[in-house]
Formats: structure tokens, C-alpha cells, sequence
């Protein structure tokens, strides 16, 4: 008995080892055979994914705050080819809420549903639209359609709460379900403020490239750096998530309400003057901070599309900074301040006109045609006599003229930091375009080609004592929770301090001698108007066609603005005091109201306790 | 006596008594090791919950990123400069001009200098690390454990 039951017990002791060696091995096949490290290989390569990890585009301030450019969610609309049931449904809620077109939406499903079934795609017209370059050498394998992108979240979620609703009707057994449907947000460039200075801003297209103004040029800051990321797949293998920081935000020294006054000013002047194009530039003279550029034409900078009608070409996107044109009689302040510091006149040095002077063997005239006999350099300003000017320039001598003109910056790009800007043209002696006559027609703006930045930056130094500032419209960055400012650039001292007082003094007793429409009542307005013509492609100057311009700053004693207008073919009057200098008035009204600048009179009662 | 020493050793010898030791002993192994690989499995599954939350919530931060931005431009739209011109026009507002200015003396006021702008110069949180109680195996708290013991050990 006891035999039998250890026999027994052994046996069954046998057979289960056997079977658990059988186990065993089995198990040990498994694990090294073929199979398996194939299964391995899968597995490392699906535990992870490299993730790239996209920073928001950083957003656009005004100097107070208000928002220019920010970031707004929109959704790509596509069809899961695996996942959908009904295409017609599909189709037809596509071209309800998005506006696409029924039967080719349902032509484009069905063909794709198709060649993802059959495995032929490459046939497709959806398939030939596609680059071959992005096509896999194993051949294309459709899954996932885009129907519509950059869809609005209102629009997407009416089609989301549509899906539900036919979701919920097709358990019901209802027919028209949304199955295969699939939104996927992403970011998309918004500017609040419409065209508000779209022509500073610039825009950013849908594949995420800033273009002109300063999302071109700060693209990169804006953008931030991207950060690939390789991600566990299994949430057991839990990693650190990496801290992507957002694109850089700017702050601007535009004052968004300035901004919108010169805007409007300037669309009402083209419209008074029948201009066909403008420019106001309002910058701080202290600093460089440009506090309001306004163009035209503007455009809406949330249809970006638009750009290719409206604009014929990239200079005409913002012309204060990347069309250079003469600039006329404001250019007389340049000489006049050249040969003030020079030496070679001074306010009171007489000059008699006889209406006409001979330089390089032509023979240079009054605007008026006429002679103003005795005069004196204020004279000259006043009454803007282009004779008086060219023979200061002939007396300040082509090599003492040209170097006041390059310290100016005439000829040099401003380094504004905007994108697209242009250096316009100063000819010099040596230089195969120029001739002798170029000395007496630069000295009062023609023959010579300068952006109307150009000309703020080198009047600059007449209403800031001397010293140049560099016009630049980026105040701060913000990034990582720290603002750095970005400070105030100097770009010389072409002349002295007391030149540049005594030239303020006089350009504001001869505004105020003339009775100028640029006048502002309360202020000590220094400035200048400047009519030029304007060259034709025969080389000739056109007759009737004219840039009137004006530039000027206050309040005298301190001055907070300077103000540039400039008036494309105003054809109300071609005059300059005529068009641009109401312009400027009206320009500087806003200006010191919305910067609350004080009259002479205030300031000078605040000083005085 | 004798008998009952007998007895005593006889049931210390007896074979059901030995197989008893054998199974109790071999239980309480199995025992042991139900009792590690449960806490095992435990300590994987709470791993892995952890990761899901992290996952969620990374993309409920990315969500409300998204929202927060969604509304700060809504917001800069309705307060457009021509929007609230518009606004401003409609309820009876007029542009000043020059003369309908008065400027008031306030002695020590100084006008600030627009020096921090807006709520972006809030600092942000680097995202926060995981603690190794989410992401070590058992086997590597032991090794770490046993590891910093030894090294303590040897290196006062």
C-alpha cells in the first residue's frame, strides 16, 4: 500500500516536471525566437515618440499695453478614412458650417475612402496635389483628409455640437452620423486692432513666417525655439515634461491712441487735398521712440491674403521707412544747419537775391520764379528761397556739404528696426550720376532721395541739441518673466548744441513770420514745409505733380515731438504750407493732448514755482 | 515515561507531520512573494496613474494656454481703439481740443514711466520635477537603498 501510494507519487512528481521543464523550454523558445525579437524591435521603436514641441508665438504691445498681435485658437478640420461611416453626412455638415462645396467635399471622401480600402492612392487627385517629395518611398497611405484649416473656434464648435447631437440621434437609430470627423487645434497670428499700424506690425502667414515691419524683423524672437522631446508612449515611463518658454513678447514705443489719431488725420488729408498717398511719423526727439507711423494704404492685417491686391509692391508696404523720394525744401534745414555750424553764415548774414544763380552751369531758380532782393538767412527760411540756399552750399563747398550730408545719414540706412528698409540715394563728387549742379540742387531737397525716417533722424539732431538719435520702435522685451528695456541709440553729433538751438530759434521765428497753417496755438512750434518735384522716367521734372512735406517739433524750449508729413501728389493744392502743414497742426494738436504735454505757458508757471 | 517519550518522538518523526512543515513552509513563500508582487504591481500602477494625470494635465495646461490666450485677444478686440471710440462716441463723448484742457499743478506727482506693461511680466513656472516615488521600479529604490547604505558605509 505504502509502495503503491509512493510509486504513484512519484509518477504524477515526474509528470509534472516533465511538464513544467516542457513549460520551461517552451517559454524559452518563445523568448528567443524570431518572433519575439521581433516584437522587441516593435516595441522600442513604439515605447517612444519625438515630440517637437512648438513655443507660442510671442504677443505685440503698445507702449501702454494694449494688445497689437496676439494668438487666437483656430482648428484643421479632416475625415479618419478607418474611422468614417457616412460621407454624405460628413459633406453635407461640412458645407453647412464651413462654407465648402457639397458634391466636391463628398467626391474627395468617397475617392480617398476608396484608394485607402483598395490601397491605390497615388491616383487620387488629392494624391497628385501632394509633392513628391513627401511621399513615402512605400507608397502613400491615406488615413486622415484635411477638409478645411484655420477654422474658426465658433465655426468648429458648431460642427463639434453638431457631431454630438447626430451622435446621439444615430443611437437612436437616426441616420447622419458624424463618426470620422476629427478637429485639431493649433494657434493662429491675430491683430486686435485690424490695420491699426499694419505697416509697422507686419503679419505672419499661415506657415508661421513673419513678413515686413517687426514680425519679420523679430521673427526669430517672436517665435521662440522649438524643443524635440523624445516622449515614453507608456505613461508608466513618466519623464519630466520639458518647459518650453513661450516666443519672446515685445513692447513697442507706438502709443496706440496716437497711432489711431494720425491714421485718421491722414486719411482725412488725402481726402481734403486729393493726395494719392501719405505718411505721419510722431517721434519722441529725446530718444528715438517713434510714437505713431501712419501710411497708405493699410490692410487688415487678419486677411493677410489680401496683401497682393492691395499693394503693388514690397516698398509700398510702409513707405516712411522703404521709399525714398526728394524731399524738397525741408531739406534746407540740413544745409542751413551745416553751414551755421560751420561757420560759413550765420543768422543774421545778408544775401541778395537776384532770382536766379548759376551752379555747374545750370541755372537753379526761386520756387516762385522771382527775385526777393535783400535778404538774410532767416530771410531765406522764411520765404524758402531755393537761390539762397544753393549758394550757401556752393560757399560751404561740395566736400564740407557732402560730409555734413553723410553725418546726417543721408545715404545710410536709419537701422530702424523694422524690416524693409531703404537707404535712399546721396550722390557725392566721384560718384558717375553726379554733376556740379547737384551741389546747388541738393541743398534744397532735389537730386537727392531720402525715406521720410531718414529725414526725422537727421532733423533729430537739430531738436535734441546736436545729438542724432536712432529712430526705433521696439521699447521692451518681455521673455521669461523678465522686461528688459531697450535703451535710447545715438548716432552722433553732426552739429554743436548752439547750432542746433540757434536753427531751432530761427525756423520758428519764421513759421511764426509767415502766419504758417502748421502753427499750433499755445506751443512754440519750430519747422519747416518743403514742396518737391517730382522726376519723371524722361529725367524731367513733372509740372503739376508734386511731394509736399513737412517737418517740425515743440515745444521749442523742450522739445517731446517731432512730426513728419509728407503728401503724395496733393492735388488741392500743390503747395506744401498749403497741405502738410494743416496736416502737421492738426497733427500736433492730438499730439500734445494725448501725451499731455502742456502749453508754454503752463510749463513755464510749473518751472517758475 | 518511557511510553509517553515514545509517543512524543513518535510524533515528532511522523511523516504527515514533516509534509505539514514542508507545505506551511513552502505557503508562506508563496505568501511572501504574493505579498511583493502585489506591492509591485501597486507601486507600478500608481507609476503609471501618476504619468496619466501628468499627461492630462500638461494638456489641460496647453488648453488653458490656449483658452487664456483665446480671451485676451477677444478682450483687446472689444476694447479696439474704434471700437471704443465708437463706444465713446455713442454715449455722448466728444474729442477735446486744446483749449478745453486744464492742466492742475500736483507738487512731487511725477508721471511713471510705462516700465511694466502687462500681466505677461508674471513669472512662469518652470514645470514641476517628479518625484522618484512616480518613476522607480521597487528593484531600484532596493539597489538605491542598499547603494547609499554601502557607500555610507564606506565613506563616513
Amino acid at each position: 500500500m505504502k509502495y503503491t501510494y509512493s510509486l504513484r507519487a512519484m509518477t504524477l512528481a515526474g509528470a509534472f516536471g516533465l511538464v513544467a521543464v516542457a513549460i520551461i523550454v517552451r517559454i524559452l523558445m518563445i523568448i528567443y525566437s524570431n518572433e519575439a525579437a521581433t516584437f522587441r524591435q516593435l516595441v522600442e521603436t513604439n515605447a517612444t515618440e519625438l515630440r517637437t514641441f512648438y513655443p507660442d508665438r510671442g504677443e505685440i504691445y503698445d507702449r501702454n499695453g494694449h494688445l497689437l498681435a496676439g494668438n487666437q485658437t483656430v482648428f484643421e478640420v479632416g475625415v479618419n478614412l478607418n474611422t468614417i461611416q457616412d460621407p454624405e453626412a460628413i459633406a453635407l455638415a461640412a458645407s453647412v458650417e464651413l462654407g465648402l462645396d457639397f458634391d466636391q467635399t463628398l467626391r474627395l471622401i468617397k475617392e480617398l475612402k476608396a484608394c485607402s480600402e483598395d490601397g491605390n492612392c497615388e491616383t487620387t487627385d488629392y494624391a497628385q496635389s501632394i509633392p513628391p517629395n513627401l511621399i513615402p518611398a512605400d507608397g502613400l497611405s491615406l488615413d486622415f483628409v484635411v477638409l478645411a484649416d484655420f477654422v474658426e473656434a465658433e465655426n468648429a464648435a458648431r460642427l463639434q455640437q453638431l457631431k454630438v447631437a447626430m451622435q446621439e440621434k444615430a443611437e437612436d437609430g437616426a441616420w447622419g452620423v458624424l463618426n470620422g470627423l476629427e478637429f485639431k487645434s493649433h494657434p493662429q497670428r491675430t491683430y486686435p486692432e485690424g490695420s491699426l499700424a499694419s505697416n509697422v506690425l507686419g503679419f505672419v502667414g499661415r506657415e508661421g513666417r513673419g513678413y515686413f515691419g517687426i514680425e519679420e524683423k523679430y521673427s526669430t524672437l517672436l517665435a521662440g525655439n522649438p524643443v524635440q522631446v523624445v516622449v515614453p508612449t507608456d505613461p508608466n515611463q513618466a519623464i519630466d515634461i520639458p518647459h518650453i518658454p513661450d516666443g519672446t513678447t515685445l513692447v513697442l514705443t507706438l502709443h496706440r491712441d496716437l497711432q489711431a489719431a494720425a491714421e485718421q488725420i491722414l486719411d482725412e488729408a488725402l481726402s481734403d487735398y486729393g493726395a494719392s498717398g501719405g505718411t505721419i511719423i510722431v517721434m519722441d526727439p529725446r530718444n528715438g521712440e517713434v510714437l505713431a507711423m501712419a501710411v497708405t494704404p493699410r490692410m487688415n492685417l487678419n486677411q493677410f491674403w489680401n496683401y497682393g491686391v492691395i499693394y503693388q509692391n514690397a516698398s509700398e508696404f510702409n513707405p516712411a521707412i522703404s521709399m525714398p523720394y526728394e524731399p524738397g525744401s525741408v531739406m534746407k534745414i540740413m544745409t542751413m544747419a551745416a553751414a551755421l555750424d560751420n561757420g560759413t553764415v550765420t543768422s543774421s548774414t545778408p544775401f541778395f537775391d537776384t532770382g536766379e544763380i548759376l551752379v555747374g552751369g545750370a541755372i537753379i531758380k526761386n520756387w516762385d520764379g522771382k527775385a526777393w532782393g535783400q535778404q538774410d538767412m532767416l530771410g531765406c527760411l522764411q520765404h524758402s528761397l531755393n537761390v539762397c540756399l544753393a549758394s550757401v552750399s556752393t560757399q560751404l563747398g561740395a566736400q564740407s556739404f557732402y560730409g555734413y550730408m553723410d553725418n546726417f545719414g543721408f545715404g545710410h540706412l536709419t537701422g530702424i528696426d523694422l524690416a524693409g528698409e531703404a537707404a535712399g540715394r546721396l550722390k557725392v563728387p566721384g560718384d558717375g550720376d553726379w554733376y556740379p549742379v547737384d551741389l546747388g540742387t541738393n541743398a534744397f531737397g532735389q537730386g537727392i532721395a531720402a525715406t521720410p525716417i531718414q529725414m526725422l533722424m537727421a532733423v533729430s539732431s537739430i531738436a535734441n541739441n546736436g545729438q542724432t538719435v536712432m529712430p526705433h520702435v521696439l521699447h521692451a522685451l518681455l521673455r521669461e518673466g523678465r522686461q528688459y528695456k531697450v535703451p535710447a541709440q545715438y548716432a552722433g553729433s553732426p552739429i554743436s548744441s548752439q547750432t542746433a538751438q540757434g536753427l531751432t530759434e530761427m525756423l520758428n521765428i519764421s513759421l511764426l513770420n509767415e502766419s504758417s497753417m502748421a502753427l499750433l496755438p499755445g506751443y512754440r512750434i519750430a519747422g519747416k514745409t518743403g514742396t518737391a518735384q517730382i522726376p519723371t522716367d524722361t529725367g524731367f521734372y513733372d509740372d503739376f505733380a508734386t511731394n509736399a512735406s513737412f517737418i517740425g517739433w515743440g515745444p521749442v524750449d523742450e522739445p517731446r515731438f517731432m512730426i513728419y508729413v509728407w503728401l503724395e501728389h496733393p492735388t488741392a493744392s500743390i503747395w506744401g504750407s498749403e497741405t502738410a502743414a494743416p496736416v502737421f497742426s492738426s497733427m500736433a494738436e492730438k499730439t500734445v493732448i494725448l501725451l499731455d504735454i502742456p502749453p508754454d505757458s503752463v510749463r513755464q508757471e510749473i518751472v517758475a514755482r | 515515561m518511557q511510553s509517553v517519550t515514545h509517543l512524543v518522538h513518535a510524533y515528532k518523526i511522523a511523516p504527515w507531520r514533516a509534509q505539514r512543515q514542508w507545505i506551511g513552509g513552502f505557503l508562506l513563500a508563496v505568501v511572501v512573494l504574493t505579498m511583493i508582487a502585489s506591492l509591485y504591481l501597486d507601486v507600478s500602477a500608481q507609476a503609471a496613474i501618476a504619468g496619466r494625470e501628468i499627461q492630462d494635465l500638461t494638456s489641460a495646461i496647453t488648453t488653458t494656454k490656449q483658452a487664456s490666450a483665446d480671451l485676451q485677444a477677444r478682450l483687446a478686440s472689444l476694447t479696439a481703439s474704434t471700437v471704443m471710440e465708437q463706444q465713446a462716441i455713442a454715449l455722448g463723448f466728444e474729442p477735446v481740443g486744446p483749449e478745453k484742457v486744464e492742466y492742475l499743478l500736483v507738487p512731487g506727482f511725477s508721471r511713471p514711466e510705462p516700465d511694466i506693461l502687462t500681466s505677461a511680466v508674471l513669472p512662469q513656472l518652470s514645470a514641476p520635477s517628479i518625484p522618484p516615488e512616480y518613476t522607480q521600479s521597487l528593484l531600484e529604490w532596493f539597489a538605491g537603498r542598499f547603494i547609499a547604505s554601502y557607500v555610507q558605509g564606506s565613506y563616513p
